[in-house]
């Protein structure tokens, strides 16, 4: 089977048990709508103020959500000794984590595309700059979380506190990513300034990292 | 020590001294808790007994 | 353990060299270099602090160095790996603690020149990022499971030296389309000549401190590797013997 092939069927096996029972995805919906309700009770903001803002407070938001989705979405694998399993099956371990990090990527567009019309609505949001951008940009940033999450979501695999130890590591590595989404997403909102070297940064950051991650995750598989 | 003689204002001093104390307590904490742990490790090793099963 | 006797005697008298320097260092700092026109004599803080944020971005790439040799001799040489992973936990604490100060001294200075304690400038917000990033990777060391900890560590160390040049350029471009007060603009532009004895002295003298530093820090990894390597023979000897 192509490598192609194996990444299929990693991702198929993962979309099949999330469908099964809806928990990442119900999981990270409800919470990141609370997370959104939270920060509009801290801003209040008005209607000018609320394009400066909503940018920042949906990635929060989607950060904090997708490491719920994260903090699990190893531990499947760990049930039966699904793990040992892979390890010692021939497919390349990297195809396992590209199947996993695109579920991933899939389950948090989900809950975006559920959450950014409850945006709109909440922050009577209409778009000044380039909306089409934001295509982009989603995608981009989503990925940026996503990958590096999978990945070191896999680190914490065996580890005491792994819960804990997840969003320790994630947060400073993503900073550069989270400015990159934040910014863009603030620039198209707003029309006040040029969106495109944040996305030339988001798109930099996910081809150094996917690479990083294609190629170190085996290591980190035999880790002992 | 009073540095304030040497400066217009006694802010200046407090926090020029803050600053110089400051550095050489985190060096030499750090220095001085690699050092302790060093000596404790090596005492553990040496007193750690051997079992004995015979 | 036969390194100690070589250790012992460079050890002793680098320490001395080391604290020589620094006093000498702190001494032209404090007392002798001329007083700063425009900030005062609370500009010899800077003093310290410049040569400690340049320090603090030298040990990254010790640990980053190290990280890679370890990986690299995993399999091939596990004896050499573990040296390679001291010098790696080694390089990592040191430039937290570098990175500490450089942004307490920072700080400080920043209180008493601009009357503000924080700013998220370019220069402030890269600092403390790469902070945030040795401390998380402090984090892992302790709470991943033994047996890992090595590998997991060397490879956030790679993550981590990929993300600083990110970093940097990042929050520079921030700071150009949004731009904020700056801290100490003039800090190292427009030094003037007679004050350059005392830094060149201080980076000489916390360089130093550093190198004893990281060799005090490997020498402690190495005892408790040690430690550990003498448990486990233990532990099998136990075992053999139970079997016998």
């Amino acid at each position: 089977m192509s490598y192609l092939g194996h990444v299929m069927v990693h991702l198929r096996k993962d979309l099949r048990l999330e469908w099964r029972s809806r928990d990442a995805i119900n999981g990270m919906l409800f919470f990141a709508l609370l997370v959104v309700v939270v920060f509009s009770l801290a801003f209040d903001p008005t209607a000018a103020m609320s394009r400066q803002i909503a940018g920042g407070i949906l990635w929060v938001a989607l950060l904090f959500a997708s490491i719920i989705a994260l903090n699990q979405a190893w531990t499947r694998e760990q049930r039966n000794r699904v793990l040992e399993t892979q390890r010692m099956a021939p497919a390349p371990p990297s195809a396992l984590f590209l199947g996993k990090a695109i579920a991933n990527l899939i389950f948090v567009a989900i809950v975006e595309a559920i959450l950014a019309p409850l945006f709109a609505v909440f922050y009577n949001l209409h778009i000044i700059g380039q909306g089409w951008l934001l295509v982009a940009v989603m995608p981009l940033g989503t990925w940026a979380l996503v990958c590096n999450g999978t990945f070191f979501a896999a680190l914490g695999l065996r580890t005491r506190n792994r819960e804990l130890l997840l969003p320790l590591i994630l947060f400073p590595i993503s900073i550069p990513a989270l400015l990159g989404m934040m910014q863009a997403t603030t620039a198209i909102l707003s029309g006040e300034f040029d969106p495109g070297p944040w996305i030339r940064l988001l798109i930099g950051y996910n081809v150094a990292f996917t690479a990083a991650c294609l190629l170190l995750f085996e290591t980190v598989l035999n880790a002992e | 020590m009073n540095f304030s003689w040497m400066f217009g204002s006694s802010m200046e001093a407090r926090h020029l001294l803050y600053a110089y104390v400051a550095v050489w307590a985190i060096q030499g904490g750090y220095a001085g808790w690699v050092l302790y742990q060093w000596l404790r490790a090596g005492r553990q090793s040496r007193t750690v007994s051997h079992t004995d099963n015979h | 353990m036969q390194r100690s006797r070589i250790f012992g005697p460079v050890g002793a008298v680098w320490f001395l060299l080391t604290l020589a320097a620094i006093v000498y260092a702190t001494r032209l700092g404090l007392l002798l270099a001329p007083t700063e026109a425009t900030m005062g004599n609370v500009a010899r803080i800077l003093y310290y602090h410049v040569p400690h944020s340049m320090l603090s971005l030298v040990f990254p790439y010790i640990n980053f160095a190290a990280s890679l040799f370890y990986l690299y001799w995993r399999r091939r040489d596990p004896l050499k790996a573990l040296t390679a992973d001291a010098v790696a936990i080694a390089g990592a604490e040191v430039t937290v603690v570098y990175g500490s100060i450089c942004l307490l001294t920072g700080m400080l200075w920043g209180r008493v020149a601009w009357g503000i304690w924080w700013t998220w400038d370019a220069r402030l917000t890269s600092m403390l990022l790469l902070w945030l990033l040795y401390v998380s990777y402090m984090m892992l060391r302790k709470l991943s499971a033994t047996g890992q900890t090595h590998t997991l560590a060397a490879v956030l160390s790679v993550f981590a030296a990929i993300d600083v040049p990110i970093v940097y350029m990042s929050i520079r471009w921030w700071r150009t389309q949004h731009p904020a007060p700056v801290f100490g603009g003039g800090e190292d532009s427009g030094l003037d000549a007679s004050m350059w004895p005392a830094f060149a002295w201080n980076i000489v003298a916390w360089a130093l401190w550093g190198v004893l530093l990281l060799a005090m820090r490997y020498a402690l990894e190495r005892r408790r590797q040690e430690r550990e390597q003498e448990a486990a023979l233990q532990a099998i000897e136990a075992s053999l013997e139970m079997a016998q």
